[in-house]
């Protein structure tokens, strides 16, 4: 019998967090690991241990994909279109082709069809060195009917008209009855114009991969997010492209970052799986860091209008918005998110009034936490300028109308470790000189996403995720997921859980990850991984752990369901032996365990979702109009906390993009040639060391009771709050918003301005 | 990168002789020259590389009260030199100990970073052709997206000059010399920048064949300070968007002497001669600066995406007197 077809039987589980803790009644699934709640006392899940590949990354052990060689590999280059829109006409890759050493070339776009944006794919090449790829790729003519280009949204159809000073000048569309009561009943009401630009995920690690077939399996190492899903791509397009493929296996055993653009193989993919057949020898094709910015998707810009309004005790109860998004050639992809929780008591606009804008650019993917900055960004100042306009502290207002109680307690929190009041209060009064040179100003800004993860059984009802848990007789450990870890700590994962549940030290854990050999996870998207797996990993180790107290009852004799697993040793009442005597009597082969990934419980979960806070500190020079980051404060929750450092690391990651966000990432392309102006990392500018400030980073465990391990999703969710704390620190500390990110110098000055003028 | 020799002299007029084919490249550290050659904006038939000559280009040392700063000394030796401790030379440590992120300044030479190429983003394109170097028709960065260009003494390109050290080096009258084939030569430093820096020119006046050995910096008087400031809006790896080196001499409370060049905002380092004029004989003051950096900055022509920079540039002017006069 299938242990989903038992009666599952219900469990009372202590949910929630701090004063928040409450008894509710779940229904946990037969078979499964026995849930942990917040009363569970854990030694490894939590605790500070090592990130598991910490030292193999920092000592350069680790292989990525662009480390990978094999004897004989070829080199690869695209050949990329250097118009923005037209026909591509003509091709001929015959002059290439002929040249010594060149071993493949491939065209990617027939003759015909379109040219969508700078860097739009036309053909490939395979030889010993890359200079000899270049040459080739010189070598190929094509030819193209070029037509009229839009690269900036702002003139693209559909775009709105905007006065000198950025705003949308339309009146706004009719808002109904009920809105248009709320506005009228209003104290104050406030409206602005917002905008962000196109920002790029800015991975390390560049797209790429490398290719080997042998006869007609087909390994393929890349870095990719998506292990399982480019599995299905490729052979997919190997038999599109009428290839013998009898397999495909994906290796992603480290990758350098994805953040939402490395969940297709892409253009880059499939052209080095082809080019690797044509050549007959393992080929390899990473992208350059031009490339990377260019043609591998981004955040796409956008333009928002709000207006919100106040009544006299302090509720928010109407909210207005509008929005259109600055998207590539498929003009998709630019939604906006907005923080909802904060709205509850708002009345709304029924109809969604959000348009897409195609440009003739690279177009959007998903990018951590999508649609969420730009949207919270905006936001998240209106709000700000609404409480300034009404004479209310922002963290007060905000107080006022969160409807999540979890926030609630990450704002006093926040405020109390941030030193809210003092520093608000320092900031206003140094802005008594007229003559201070520089301004300083403090702000916050709410997080929210909302992921417990999946089971992996999408709309049929086959196997879903697993996980593979290996105890070797010398007391070695495995655990093992197919699904891979882009940077965020998901071998921890492995290692934490399991070590939690054999009562041993993280250590002695060897987790493996990535490669399509082993059992599926999700692709690594919209914090998924984490909150869909660690209860299959635990699963997994829980098996084992029944095999190992088998064969451990036997030699202490006792009942095998009376041993515990604690502190590196297996016990039972007054006797007991060590983990590592008990791994001895398990013989040549290992216990291996699959793990199940059982729906999540069902029952009122503490939270859909996870929360955070965060506060910002900004310095304005007046001068120069340059803004620094002076410190920042997260409170972030992402259920469990199942690898502290990690997770802490992801949160720092989080706002340290955010930095980037407000005051520097923009992609700049000229609107003549089409093509990207800083594509590299002179004038694309991610922040460096010295521009991140003193971060902290607090975050707090919450037993959500949706599954065995109560572990939440964490990449997105900290990223909504950065840029809108800092933008928010900005408003404060110049006494005038500056609504278009990034918050440039030029930007700065005319707030300043504008601000003096008044 | 194409194939190219590469060529190790063993003496400076071995490789000056070998600089001189057409189609040859001189190296210093290379973080420039190889960047260029890696895009293909630039091919050389011949590499002539200058670190073999390390031994008697790369010191700095004091010659009576002046300091000679080898060619190939690296911008974190000057950023460190003892022979530059004395409040004169700031402006040489300051400008040289901020530039880039500390790898590059171990590696980056000062010849290297006075002549590197230009870092407009149409310029250093190797797909877009410009009027500079007489690839394309027209200066695209004039139409184009300008922010980070020229506001002052620019003709036909916009460029701006990218050196760090040059203003510094300027501000305090330096010399250089030079080897050509055997001949050494000794020439005030504004020589070494084109007068008209129009699209065609160089970013510097060096004969083919010509290499920068090193810069004189002259003795200087009691009360002789300088100073060197710049905007950035990123504290690591970001290039100024505009610069000032300032030396003046102090006596007895009045500026004696004055000097003020300005960087990031004209196709060469810029000398503001009438500028500085207006801070001699006065007291330092703010209200003195502010007039100082208005004088600096007047006759700016910003272009369509640049209006910020005179503004930001006048304030790095008025921090930098502040610097070198507190
Ligand atoms: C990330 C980054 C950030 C940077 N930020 C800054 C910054 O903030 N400020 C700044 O000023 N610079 C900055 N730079 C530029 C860097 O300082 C220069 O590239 C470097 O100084 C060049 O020195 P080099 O010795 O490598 O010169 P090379 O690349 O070897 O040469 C540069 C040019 O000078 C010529 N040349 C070199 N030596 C001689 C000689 N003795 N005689 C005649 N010709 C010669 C070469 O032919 C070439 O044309 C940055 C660079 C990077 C990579």
């Amino acid at each position: 019998m299938n242990s989903r077809d038992r009666t599952p039987p219900e469990k009372e589980l202590k949910v929630g967090f701090g004063s928040l803790i409450e008894t509710r009644t779940f229904e946990v699934p037969a078979g499964d690991a026995p849930p942990w709640d917040a009363t569970t006392k854990l030694s490894v899940v939590g605790s500070d241990a090592d990130r598991a590949d910490g030292r193999d990354k920092a000592s350069g052990r680790a292989k990525y994909t662009h480390d990978i060689a094999f004897p004989g590999m070829l080199q690869a280059a695209i050949l990329r279109a250097p118009i923005a829109r037209g026909l591509l006409q003509n091709l001929d890759l015959e002059k290439a082709r002929s040249m010594p050493g060149v071993a493949a070339v491939i065209a990617l776009k027939e003759v015909g069809k379109r040219v969508r944006f700078v860097g739009d794919e036309i053909a490939a090449v395979a030889a010993p060195t890359l200079d000899l790829c270049r040459d080739a790729l010189e070598a190929i003519v094509a030819e193209y009917a070029q037509e009229g280009h839009t690269v900036d949204f702002l003139f693209a159809d559909g775009a709105p008209v905007l006065d000198e000073q950025g705003d949308i000048t339309d009146p706004w569309p009719d808002a109904g009855e009920e809105l248009t009561a709320a506005f009228a009943k209003a104290k104050t009401t406030v409206t602005g114009t917002y905008r962000t630009e196109v920002q790029t995920h800015a991975s390390m690690e560049s797209h790429g991969a490398v290719a080997k077939w042998t006869d007609a399996d087909l390994d393929v190492y890349m870095s990719t997010q998506a292990t399982f899903g480019v599995r299905g791509e490729l052979s997919q397009a190997m038999r599109a492209a009428g290839l013998q493929c009898k397999s495909v296996t994906i290796h992603a055993e480290f990758v350098g970052g994805g953040f939402g653009s490395k969940f297709t193989a892409g253009a880059e993919g499939r052209a080095v799986a082809l080019l690797a057949h044509a050549a007959n020898a393992p080929v390899k094709l990473v992208l350059n860091r031009f490339e990377e910015h260019t043609c591998t998707g981004n955040r796409p810009a956008a333009l928002m209008q709000f207006r919100a309004a106040v009544d006299e005790q302090g509720a928010i109860i109407a909210w207005d918005q509008r929005s259109w998004g600055g998207c590539g050639h498929n003009g998709q992809g630019g939604g906006i998110a907005i923080p909802d929780h904060l709205l509850a008591k708002a009345a709304r606009r029924r109809e969604r009034a959000h348009q897409d804008l195609a440009t003739d650019a690279d177009p959007a993917r998903p990018m951590r936490a999508p649609a969420h900055p730009q949207g919270f960004f905006g936001a998240e100042l209106c709000i700000d300028e609404l409480a300034a306009a009404a004479g209310i502290d922002p963290l007060a207002l905000r107080k006022q109308n969160d409807a999540q109680p979890l926030r609630l307690q990450q704002y006093e929190l926040g405020a109390e470790r941030f030193g809210w009041e003092q520093a608000r209060a320092a900031a206003a009064e140094a802005k008594q000189d007229q003559h201070a040179r520089y301004l300083r100003g403090v702000g916050c800004a709410s997080a929210r996403w909302g992921n417990l993860g999946n089971d992996g059984r999408g709309r049929g009802d086959g196997p879903g995720h697993g996980a593979v848990c290996r105890i070797h007789q010398d007391g070695s450990v495995e655990a093992r997921s197919g699904a891979q870890d882009v940077g965020t700590g998901f071998k921890s994962v492995l290692t934490n859980l399991t070590a939690e549940e054999l009562g041993i030290r993280a250590e002695q854990v060897r987790a493996t990850a990535g490669h399509t050999t082993d059992p599926s996870g999700p692709a690594a998207g919209g914090s998924t991984t984490t909150a869909s797996l660690a209860p299959v990993i635990r699963h997994a180790a829980f098996l084992c752990k029944q095999e190992l107290a088998k064969k451990a009852a036997e030699h202490l004799g006792v009942a095998a369901d009376s041993i515990v697993f604690a502190a590196g040793r297996l016990s039972a009442g007054d006797t007991s032996m060590s983990f590592g005597d008990a791994c001895k009597l398990i013989g040549p082969n290992p216990i291996e365990m699959r793990g199940e990934r059982f729906p999540n419980y069902k029952g009122k979960v503490f939270e859909r979702g996870v929360c955070g806070a965060q506060f910002a500190e900004v310095e304005v020079d007046t001068w120069t109009g340059i803004v620094r980051v002076l410190r920042m404060l997260a409170i972030q929750d992402c259920g469990i906390v199942v690898a502290q450092k990690p997770a802490e690391s992801q949160v720092l990651g989080a706002m340290i993009q955010g930095i980037g966000f407000a005051l520097h990432e923009q992609r700049i392309l000229d609107r003549q040639s089409g093509r990207m102006l800083n594509g590299d990392f002179l004038r694309y500018k991610v922040p460096g060391a010295l521009d991140v400030p003193p971060m902290e980073v607090i975050m707090q465990s919450v037993a959500n009771g949706h599954s065995n391990c109560s572990a939440a999703g964490l990449g997105e969710a900290p990223t909504c709050a950065s840029a809108a704390a800092i933008a928010n620190a900005v408003f404060h500390a110049i006494g005038h918003p500056v609504r278009r990110l990034p918050i440039t110098p030029d930007k700065v000055l005319a707030a300043l301005h504008q601000r003096g003028g008044k | 990168m194409r194939p190219f020799s590469y060529i190790v002299p063993r003496t400076l007029s071995e490789a000056s002789i070998a600089a001189k084919k057409p189609g040859a490249l001189l190296k210093a550290a290379g973080i420039d020259v190889v960047d260029r050659m890696k895009e293909r904006k630039h091919d050389a038939t011949e590499l002539v590389s200058l670190l073999p000559l390390k031994d008697r280009l790369a010191t700095i040392a004091s010659d009576g009260l002046g300091v000679r700063i080898g060619a190939l000394a690296t911008l974190a030796q000057i950023a460190d030199s003892k022979d530059l401790a004395n409040a004169a030379f700031a402006a040489l440590r300051e400008s040289a100990g901020i530039a880039a992120t500390p790898q590059v300044r171990n590696r980056a030479t000062a010849a290297g970073n006075v002549l590197q190429l230009a870092r407009c983003w149409y310029l250093r394109s190797s797909d877009l052709q410009c009027l500079h170097g007489r690839d394309g028709t027209s200066c695209l960065a004039m139409v184009g997206d300008n922010r980070y260009h020229s506001v002052l003494g620019y003709l036909d390109c916009v460029r701006v000059h990218p050196s760090n050290l040059a203003p510094a080096l300027l501000a305090l009258g330096c010399d250089y010399s030079t080897e050509l084939a055997g001949k050494t030569t000794r020439r005030p430093l504004r020589d070494l920048f084109p007068t008209e820096p129009k699209a065609e020119a160089d970013e510097h006046t060096l004969l083919p064949g010509e290499i920068l050995t090193a810069f004189h910096v002259p003795p200087q008087p009691m009360g002789a300070r300088s100073a060197y400031r710049e905007s950035r809006e990123k504290l690591s790896f970001d290039w100024a968007t505009t610069a000032a080196a300032a030396r003046v001499v102090i006596e007895g409370g009045v500026i004696k002497e004055a000097s003020l060049v300005l960087g990031a905002v004209a196709p060469v380092p810029l000398d503001r001669p009438d500028a500085a004029k207006m801070l001699v004989g006065e007291k330092p003051s703010d209200e003195l600066f502010v007039r100082a950096a208005q004088r600096a900055f007047v006759d700016a022509r910003p272009l369509s995406h640049n209006g910020y920079k005179p503004q930001v540039g006048m304030a790095v002017v008025r921090e930098v007197l502040h610097a070198v006069t507190r």
